[in-house]
C-alpha cells in the first residue's frame, strides 16, 4: 500500500519522521486530511490538532501552533513553531492561561489579534486536553 | 634549599590549575557535542522554510513585506550584543565585543541613534566599564538558548520594526562555520535582506506544480516572520556553539601550557635539589677534611 512519510519539525527539533497511512490537520480555515497520492500543496496551519493513522490502524494526536504545511510526492512535511502530544498537554496549566487570556484587554489591533490568538490557542488546548 | 621548597608550592598550584582546566576542557567538550546538536536539529527547520520560499518564488510573486522593506533613511537602530555568561573563553567575547565597538563608533558617525541590548554577563560588565548605556541587558541565555525566550524577543523586534520605531537590527554574535572556523560578525537582520538562505538544492523542486492554500501572497506574509524568526534563533545557536568550541580550545592551550610549566619546573626542582645534596656532600667532606 503507497504510504506517506510525515516529518514534523519544529524550529528546535524535528519530532519525527515516520511512515503513515493518512494525516489529518488543521489547515487556517478549517481541518483538511491527506491520503497518498494527494497532489504537491503548501499551506498555512491554523491552530488545533494534527492526527494521523499509521499502517496498522494506530492513531496518534499531537497539537499544533500555526505554521506551514508542505506536501510533495509522499512526503508532507509540516513546520510550526511549537508542537505537543495530546495526551502530553497539561490540562490544568492549559485552563489557567485560557482563564488569564480571556480575562485580559487589549487595545490597538495588533495587539487584539496577539490576543485572539492567544485566546484561541488556550481554548483549542484546553478542549483537546478535556476531550481525551 | 628554600627555592627547592618555594618550586614545590609552584609546582603543586601548577597542578592544580592544570586540574581545572582539563576539566574545564571536558565540560566544555559535552557541551558542545550538545549545542552542535541542538543546531544541527535547528537547521532542518531552517532548510524548509527557505525551500518553501524557494518553491513561492517560481509562483512568481512581488516578494513585498514590512519585515522586507527598506526603511527611507535610518535614524534609529538596534544594536543586539550575544556574549557569554562565563569567562575562561579565551578571545570569544573580545572578538565580539571589539567588533561591536567597532560598529558603534560607525554608527554615531552617521547620527543614527543606537539601543544597545546586550545578552551575556561578560558583555554587560565590559559595556559598562565602556560606559555605555546599555538599552536592555539578558542573562538567563545560557548554551541552550531556548526557541520560546528567542522568539519573545525577536516578535518584539518584529513589531517595533513594522511600527517605524526602529529602522534597522543588528546582531553582533559569533557565527559559527565550521568546528574549526568560527568568526565574530555584525550582522544586519532587519529589514531582512535575503530570505533563502543558500538554497543549494532549489533544482530538487523543480518542475513541481503546487496548489496554495490560501494563497502565495498570503503564504509569503507569514512565513516572512517566520523566517526572521529563525534567522534570530540561528544566531544564538551559533553563539552558543562557537562559545563551547572557544572554551574548548582555550582550556586545551591551558591544561597543555600547565604541563609544560609543571615539567620545566619539575627540571628547575629536581636541579636546586641535586645542587643542594652536592653544596651538603661538599661541606661534610670539607668539614671531615678539617678534623682529620
Amino acid at each position: 500500500m503507497a504510504e506517506l512519510n510525515l516529518v514534523l519539525v519544529t524550529p528546535e527539533k524535528t519530532l519525527f519522521d515516520r511512515p503513515v497511512a493518512s494525516v489529518q490537520l488543521p489547515l487556517f480555515d478549517g481541518s483538511a486530511g491527506f491520503y497518498p497520492g494527494r497532489a504537491p500543496l503548501i499551506g498555512r496551519l491554523g491552530i488545533g490538532r494534527l492526527r494521523f493513522t499509521t499502517a496498522d490502524g494506530n492513531e496518534e494526536a499531537w497539537f499544533v501552533d500555526g505554521g506551514f504545511v508542505q506536501v510533495r510526492g509522499p512526503q508532507v512535511c509540516v513546520l510550526t513553531s511549537h508542537a505537543v502530544l495530546v495526551s502530553e498537554i497539561d490540562l490544568q496549566k492549559a485552563q489557567e492561561e485560557l482563564e488569564a487570556a480571556t480575562k485580559e484587554t487589549a487595545v490597538g489591533q495588533e495587539a487584539q489579534e496577539a490576543l485572539a490568538r492567544r485566546q484561541e490557542r488556550a481554548r483549542k488546548l484546553v478542549s483537546l486536553a478535556a476531550a481525551r | 634549599m628554600a627555592n627547592a621548597r618555594l618550586l614545590v608550592k609552584r609546582l603543586k598550584s601548577v597542578r592544580n590549575i592544570r586540574k581545572i582546566t582539563r576539566t574545564m576542557e571536558l565540560i566544555a567538550t559535552s557541551r558542545f557535542k550538545r549545542a552542535m546538536d541542538r543546531a544541527t536539529e535547528a537547521a532542518e527547520y531552517t532548510k524548509k522554510i527557505s525551500e518553501i520560499v524557494g518553491d513561492l518564488g517560481k509562483a512568481e510573486l512581488t516578494f513585498s513585506h514590512p519585515l522586507l522593506q527598506e526603511p527611507g533613511e535610518t535614524k534609529r537602530s538596534v544594536l543586539l550584543v550575544l556574549t557569554s555568561n562565563r569567562g575562561l573563553c579565551g578571545g570569544y567575547n573580545g572578538a565580539v565585543l571589539r567588533n561591536t565597538l567597532r560598529h558603534l563608533q560607525e554608527l554615531r558617525e552617521n547620527d543614527v541613534a543606537v539601543q544597545i541590548e546586550v545578552s551575556g554577563k561578560r558583555g554587560i560588565k565590559f559595556l559598562n566599564f565602556q560606559n555605555i548605556d546599555l538599552d536592555r541587558t539578558y542573562t538567563h541565555f545560557e548554551d541552550s538558548p531556548a526557541w520560546a525566550e528567542v522568539d519573545e524577543l525577536a516578535g518584539r523586534y518584529a513589531a517595533d520594526f513594522i511600527a517605524g520605531r526602529i529602522d534597522r537590527l543588528d546582531v553582533s554574535y559569533t557565527s559559527f562555520q565550521s568546528i574549526s572556523r568560527q568568526t565574530a560578525v555584525v550582522e544586519t537582520i532587519l529589514p531582512l535582506s535575503r530570505l533563502a538562505a543558500d538554497s543549494d538544492d532549489s533544482d530538487s523542486t523543480v518542475g513541481v506544480d503546487y496548489e496554495f492554500q490560501p494563497s502565495p501572497q498570503e503564504i509569503l506574509e507569514e512565513i516572512v516572520p517566520a523566517a526572521f524568526r529563525a534567522r534570530m534563533f540561528k544566531c544564538f545557536l551559533d553563539a552558543a556553539v562557537s562559545e563551547q568550541i572557544a572554551r574548548m580550545v582555550a582550556m586545551k592551550g591551558a591544561t597543555e601550557n600547565a604541563d609544560e610549566m609543571a615539567a620545566d619546573l619539575r627540571q628547575q626542582y629536581n636541579r636546586a635539589r641535586q645542587s643542594g645534596i652536592t653544596s651538603e656532600l661538599a661541606e661534610i667532606i670539607g668539614g671531615a677534611a678539617a678534623l682529620e
